[in-house]
């Protein structure tokens, strides 16, 4: 088993962790064989490389966390809340609340400016509206300067940008009103290496800012240097 | 639910895809401006065909149905199955419940067009419409026996001016080989067009009619018997008999009972029809026609919204990426569902407000080229009732419609995994 149990950093027992899972199982469908999670809990503010192969379920694994699919049995606490037993319109509010994602590609709505891809959560969530403090408007300007999107971009189709411009502009969207979680799969996966470390470290750097935990899912071993823990997927067993 | 932020999605997405959409939306407002415009000329042309004749009281003729009395004078269709004496007219003028009469006598054709001779009585008392007496365009109305004063279709398809000089024909029919050709008559007067039958006949005095058919009393013109112009003035032309009589009385209340001392005339047998209830029930005979007529302007209606539900799942299938977004966004099935429902509503509103303009546009110009070309006579008027609700009944049915991609999007939105729904 490549399971391993992380313990929190600083130790404390009353602040909850931002993810904890245990004996997760899910199954598509009766023909498919059942995949089976590692156990984990990722605490706060710390952030979570996830590997394995094509089809040893990263996405699944991600779908489970982002509450968009429910388990097969076992627990996800997401907060402390747990949050496999919540029903799907809970989830829905939850995963605007407190978690932000970021796809391998077409992160974006593509009838939307590039701000107002990054300000869509604030106006799904009134939390990540207040959490930005200042407007939506201001806060995804800030976070757009941040991430190197030049100001004339803002107002573009998002169509119009290039890839590592859209993925940047998802970061951003993931990060505006400090969820404590996102969930990020391969989002790297279309970058060259210098993009590729770019992002990441522009990603876990503003995602440190706001006590912020990413679980980063890649094929790719090598940016494995980047996170505090990582597991392997690829344990499918029937 | 975020309305605000479903209408503001659902704007920006119909805005992009504006392209496939503004097809989608043109196809819908041109039925719709058909089912308007249909619903419309319904009105219109029930109003125009119940006001044929306005104000006549009874119309009275030997006895016959009431359709067929109607159809033959005044919509100068089909024959009259007798005449009437002329005794018979003089008793009714002497009748002190009826306040005006005009006899009227048919028969015979100008090129098609049936000729109908009458009196000073005509021009005073006939009224069609809203109680609209006849105008001339030109001239005035006939003085002498060979005058003739022109309907204003027949005066425009047969190109004709005032004081031409035209021939009558014995019988109906476009091409009659026995001609009144020794007594031409002289346009003096062109009617103004009024958008009912008075507009296909040429009209004459009772004299003028007496006259040209002197020595025609077996069929044919008898040589040397028949009067010449000259030859007409000094004589009685009192005729012996006419068609049918259109009345007015002085109390309408006494209508019916008019009407049943007519019908019992001892004389000779009469039929006294009340012409706005022979109207209505020649309309009815009509009426399945335009219902037909509305009904099938009403599966067009359906074809476009079944057109764009069409449209719109085939756009669903590009738009999985942009959901798969806004789900993970945080974004339930149910705002997914309504972007759909939304977007339907819009373009059928759209549809319905451009087909709005298009058909009163249409109208304001069609309008008097159709008066003057073809005697149709249709107004630019404000809507009423039954056709707002018709033409509310599109965005209706867009939003029923709707329900069929805004569920499958609900569907398929509510199973999403993470990334694009095709991938593990």
């Amino acid at each position: 088993m490549n399971s391993q149990l992380l313990s929190s950093a600083d130790g404390s027992i009353d602040k909850p962790e931002a993810i904890e899972t245990s004996n997760l199982t899910f199954c598509w469908d009766r023909l498919q064989p059942t995949l089976r999670f590692p156990d984990f809990s990722l605490p706060r503010g710390e952030h979570l490389f996830l590997y394995g192969p094509s089809g040893t379920g990263k996405s699944t694994l991600l779908s489970l966390l982002a509450g968009m699919l429910s388990p097969a049995s076992g627990v996800v606490k997401l907060l402390g809340t747990e949050f496999h037993r919540s029903d799907a319109g809970k989830r829905d509010r939850f995963r605007a609340d407190h978690i932000g994602v970021i796809f391998q590609q077409f992160n974006l709505v593509p009838y939307l400016t590039a701000e107002a891809n990054v300000t869509l959560p604030c106006k799904l969530s009134s939390r990540r509206k207040s959490a930005t403090g200042e407007s939506p408007t201001l806060a995804a300007q800030r976070l757009l300067s941040a991430l190197a999107i030049p100001e004339s971009h803002w107002q573009r189709k998002v169509t119009q940008l290039s890839i590592g411009q859209q993925q940047r502009i998802a970061a951003a969207r993931a990060l505006i009103g400090a969820p404590e979680i996102i969930l990020a799969d391969e989002p790297t996966s279309a970058l060259d290496s210098d993009n590729r470390d770019r992002f990441i470290n522009l990603l876990l750097a503003l995602a440190g800012e706001r006590n912020t935990s990413v679980v980063f899912v890649s094929h790719d071993r090598s940016l494995a240097r980047h996170f505090h823990h990582q597991i392997e997927l690829g344990q499918v067993s029937a | 639910m975020k309305i605000r932020l479903a209408l503001s999605l659902a704007t920006a997405s119909l805005w992009y895809r504006r392209k496939v959409l503004a097809l989608v939306c043109l196809t819908l407002t041109l039925s719709v401006t058909l089912l308007l415009g249909v619903q419309y000329l319904r009105t219109e042309v029930k109003q125009s065909f119940t006001s044929t004749i306005s104000d006549t009281d009874l119309i009275i003729g030997a006895r016959s149905g009431q359709l067929n009395l109607l159809l033959y004078t005044v919509f100068h269709m089909g024959d009259a199955t007798n005449n009437i004496r002329w005794s018979t007219f003089q008793a009714l003028e002497k009748d002190a419940r009826i306040d005006w009469l005009i006899p009227i006598s048919l028969g015979d054709s100008y090129k098609g067009f049936r000729v109908v001779a009458t009196d000073k009585a005509f021009k005073e008392h006939f009224r069609y419409g809203q109680g609209q007496p006849l105008e001339l365009a030109g001239g005035q109305w006939s003085e002498g026996i060979f005058d003739v004063v022109l309907g204003a279709g027949v005066a425009r398809t047969l190109s004709h001016q005032l004081n031409d000089e035209v021939i009558l024909s014995h019988g109906g029919g476009r091409t009659s080989f026995s001609n009144h050709k020794d007594t031409p008559f002289k346009v003096t007067g062109i009617l103004e067009a009024t958008g009912t039958p008075v507009d296909q006949a040429v009209y004459i005095s009772l004299q003028g009619m007496e006259a040209i058919h002197v020595g025609w009393e077996s069929g044919v013109a008898i040589p040397g018997r028949t009067l010449t112009p000259e030859r007409a003035q000094g004589r009685d032309l009192t005729p012996s008999a006419i068609t049918a009589v259109f009345a007015g009385l002085d109390r309408k209340i006494l209508t019916f009972r008019v009407q049943r001392d007519i019908n019992q005339y001892a004389e000779e047998p009469l039929s006294a029809i009340l012409p706005g209830v022979a109207l209505s029930e020649l309309w009815r005979l009509m009426g399945q026609f335009e219902r037909a007529l509305l009904g099938i302007t009403g599966f067009v209606v359906v074809t476009s919204l079944i057109g764009l539900i069409a449209v719109l799942l085939t756009l669903q299938a590009q738009r999985s990426h942009e959901i798969a977004v806004l789900r993970a966004t945080g974004a339930s099935p149910g705002l997914i569902a309504s972007l759909y429902v939304i977007e339907c509503l819009a373009l059928a509103v759209v549809a319905c407000l451009s087909a709005l303009v298009l058909s009163s546009l249409a109208i304001s110009i069609l309008g008097p080229w159709l008066l003057t070309n073809y005697g149709i006579q249709i107004q630019l008027r404000s809507l009423n009732l039954e056709e707002w609700a018709l033409l509310a009944s599109v965005p209706l049915a867009a939003l029923l419609v709707a329900f069929v991609p805004a569920l499958s999007a609900w569907q398929t939105s509510r199973s999403q995994g993470f990334g694009s729904p095709d991938k593990l």
